[in-house]
């Protein structure tokens, strides 16, 4: 029979992060339901209206942003995965000795600011840099330049995202039973064979963790579409940032940020349930 | 789907809510408590001995490396000073919350541009400053900027440096654009900035096309902004820029800008030049100003007074070199760098600034201006 205290101990164990969600999370989230409603301006003060206006302008006026902002994130996270796959494969098969210095190399980006990495990278791309000269000479850079077009901030995105996708992918890819692998070739697969029914389907809860973390962040991220972008590269971060910074309309920045919010765990739900929660918790799942 | 599963989809979901916190961080703590205040109780900045700390936020590249360290060992205080002012609506943003609770955040002096000083003092932000402490402030202030229009008798704000908004150009690249409108011309398409502040970008534009900023009505804001989204939906416009226009100068990128007099000048490349539009500048000042629940007014007023020194001021000046709002820093430097001292951009003849104009805002009260600003932020994506 197990006393009380015992039942109580998960409870306990929960409670640091329960509270931290609490007071940095569902607060937070209560006022900014609350001033997303409302109307009025900073220096006014803002009254309860139950302006539900704010929802619906939020997403007529800002449709084409919120549209780019899922498409340069899903492109850039589809190309992460195209990425970091390959690498992630290698460093936790072929590596031998060098894994950890080739971890260090997909983490050592990290050690300098995320926005200082973004800067570099318009140098690098400058019209007259030698990476822009030989795209033209490609024919892949028609207006003579890469700055200020969706290729660029593509690119930005899935540079700086690239190692939420790596690390999940090597985490799940290392704990692979290599056993597995040998009984394929016993039962005479071929490597393709092995890889499709055997890795692949075990690595999904990598795969499926490196998706979230890379697409969630990039589809709400502003810093790559404010230096790498123009005008026409401005993603719904950009609109939500100069609501809030700049036209201090807390309001409709609120209600935009909800927005986005809501849209992005619809679309969870249901890529969830369209990959399963088993793929999600993979075999540990399944050994029930 | 077993009870296990159902229980593994709500933390999944919890987990998911939680990375999707990270979109709305940025601001989120704007929400409560958010109220309305004016300046009817406004309170006069006392002043003591000068002593203890002193901090001050103003813009970046705004002073050179000495006279801080000069001014302490002078005053006996220590000086903190932050450039974390990089856009004055920004900076509105992250101190608003703070200043409507009667708090600086530590700051004795702030720094920002001619209209936004008229909205912090008008919300009761900011203190009145008392003249007997600041007799060097009486004494140099340049004629031409004791009486503006939005604090006629320097109540409650002081200048630190006066620049002018106009053409900064490539004239290696682009050497035959001389007219505000000459950035919409076809050939150069892609190769041209604007400002992201509002009242340097639009009045400008106005002022080319024959239009008095100064009396402009809220539909002609309007349609210059209209005029503006054309431009940048189009792709003449590549870029609306803060400061980091003149990279894109430096490296190419960029032929030709809306820009800030004094930026030339802290460039390596010679053929950055800031060309007086035809139609006339944009002339604005940034001011001193001390914030409600300052806690070492005296220090601040002590620094006011010292930067007012023509001697102090010409240090600053060879550094920063904008406009200085301090008499006798030309005759000072007329004798350790006579360049400076001719040069149109740090002492603007009446000849070179015949057509400018004092920085304007559109018409009408807040909510009008928050609609054309709002205008303005939308023609800014295109």
């Amino acid at each position: 029979m197990t006393t009380l205290r015992q039942r109580m101990t998960p409870y306990w164990l929960l409670a640091p992060g329960l509270i931290w969600l609490f007071i940095f999370f569902v607060v937070p989230m209560y006022y900014m339901g609350e001033l997303s409603l409302k109307t009025g301006t900073l220096t006014t003060g803002y009254e309860m209206t139950w302006a539900f206006s704010n929802y619906a302008d939020a997403i007529t006026d800002y449709s084409t942003q919120f549209l780019r902002a899922f498409y340069f994130a899903g492109v850039a996270t589809i190309l992460c995965l195209l990425i970091g796959y390959p690498l992630a494969y290698a460093i936790a098969f072929k590596s031998g000795r060098w894994k950890n210095l080739m971890l260090f190399g997909v983490v050592a980006p990290f050690f300098t600011t995320y926005l200082i990495r973004t800067i570099s990278w318009k140098t690098i791309l400058s019209d007259s840099s030698p990476v822009v000269s030989v795209l033209e000479f490609l024919q892949l850079a028609p207006d003579g330049r890469v700055l200020a077009t969706n290729a660029a901030v593509i690119a930005g995105l899935t540079y700086n995202f690239l190692p939420f996708m790596v690390l999940p992918l090597f985490a799940s890819l290392e704990r692979l039973d290599r056993r597995l692998l040998e009984a394929g070739q016993d039962l005479y697969a071929s490597a393709r064979q092995t890889f499709l029914r055997v890795t692949l389907p075990l690595t999904m809860p990598g795969i499926i963790a490196g998706i979230l973390l890379t697409f969630i962040p990039a589809a709400g991220d502003y810093v790559n579409a404010t230096f790498l972008g123009g005008p026409d590269q401005a993603m719904i971060g950009n609109v939500i940032q100069s609501k809030y910074l700049v036209v201090n309309d807390y309001s409709e920045a609120a209600a935009l940020s909800f927005t986005l919010m809501a849209i992005i765990l619809v679309g969870l739900l249901f890529y969830i349930k369209f990959a399963g929660t088993e793929a999600l918790m993979g075999d540990e799942e399944e050994a029930k | 789907m077993s009870v296990m599963k159902k229980s593994r989809l709500l933390v999944l979901a919890v987990l998911a809510l939680a990375a999707s916190m990270v979109l709305v961080a940025c601001g989120g703590d704007g929400g409560g408590g958010l109220s309305g205040s004016d300046n009817s109780d406004v309170t006069t900045a006392t002043g003591g001995d000068p002593q203890g700390n002193l901090k001050i936020s103003n813009w970046p590249l705004y002073i050179d490396n000495a006279t801080i360290k000069e001014f302490d060992q002078a005053a006996g205080t220590s000086t903190t000073y932050t450039d974390d002012v990089n856009s004055n609506t920004d900076f509105f943003g992250k101190m608003q919350p703070l200043l409507s609770n009667g708090d600086s955040g530590g700051r004795d002096i702030i720094v920002v541009t001619d209209w936004m000083a008229e909205k912090m003092w008008k919300l009761g932000y900011v203190q009145k400053l008392d003249k007997s402490k600041i007799p060097n402030v009486e004494k140099n202030l340049i004629p031409s900027l004791q009486n503006p229009a939005f604090d006629p008798n320097r109540e409650y704000s002081v200048p630190w440096q006066s620049g002018m908004t106009g053409l900064v150009v490539r004239t290696d690249l682009a050497p035959d654009i001389k007219s505000i409108n000459d950035l919409f011309d076809p050939k150069y398409k892609g190769k041209v900035t604007l400002l992201d502040e509002m009242r340097d970008t639009i009045p400008l534009m106005m002022a080319a096309d024959g239009i008095n900023p100064e009396e402009a009505t809220d539909e002609q804001w309007m349609d210059t902004i209209a005029k503006m989204k054309e431009n940048v939906g189009n792709g003449q416009v590549r870029k609306v820029t803060g400061n980091d226009y003149i990279q894109d100068l430096e490296n190419g990128n960029v032929v030709a800008a809306i820009g800030w007099s004094g930026d030339t000048t802290q460039t390596s490349n010679p053929n950055i030049k800031y060309v007086q539009p035809e139609q006339g500048c944009s002339i604005w000042s940034d001011n001193m100003m001390i914030p409600v629940g300052a806690p070492n007014p005296a220090a601040a007023y002590k620094f006011m007074n010292y930067v007012y020194d023509p001697e102090n001021q010409a240090q600053i000046t060879e550094y920063v070199n904008y406009v200085s709002p301090v008499a006798g820093v030309k005759e000072v430097l007329a004798k350790k760098d006579p360049a400076l001292a001719n040069d149109n951009l740090i002492f603007p003849s009446e000849e070179f600034t015949k057509n400018c104009f004092a920085q304007v805002s559109p018409p009408g009260d807040e909510q009008q201006v928050q609609e054309v600003e709002q205008a303005f932020e939308n023609a800014k994506i295109g």
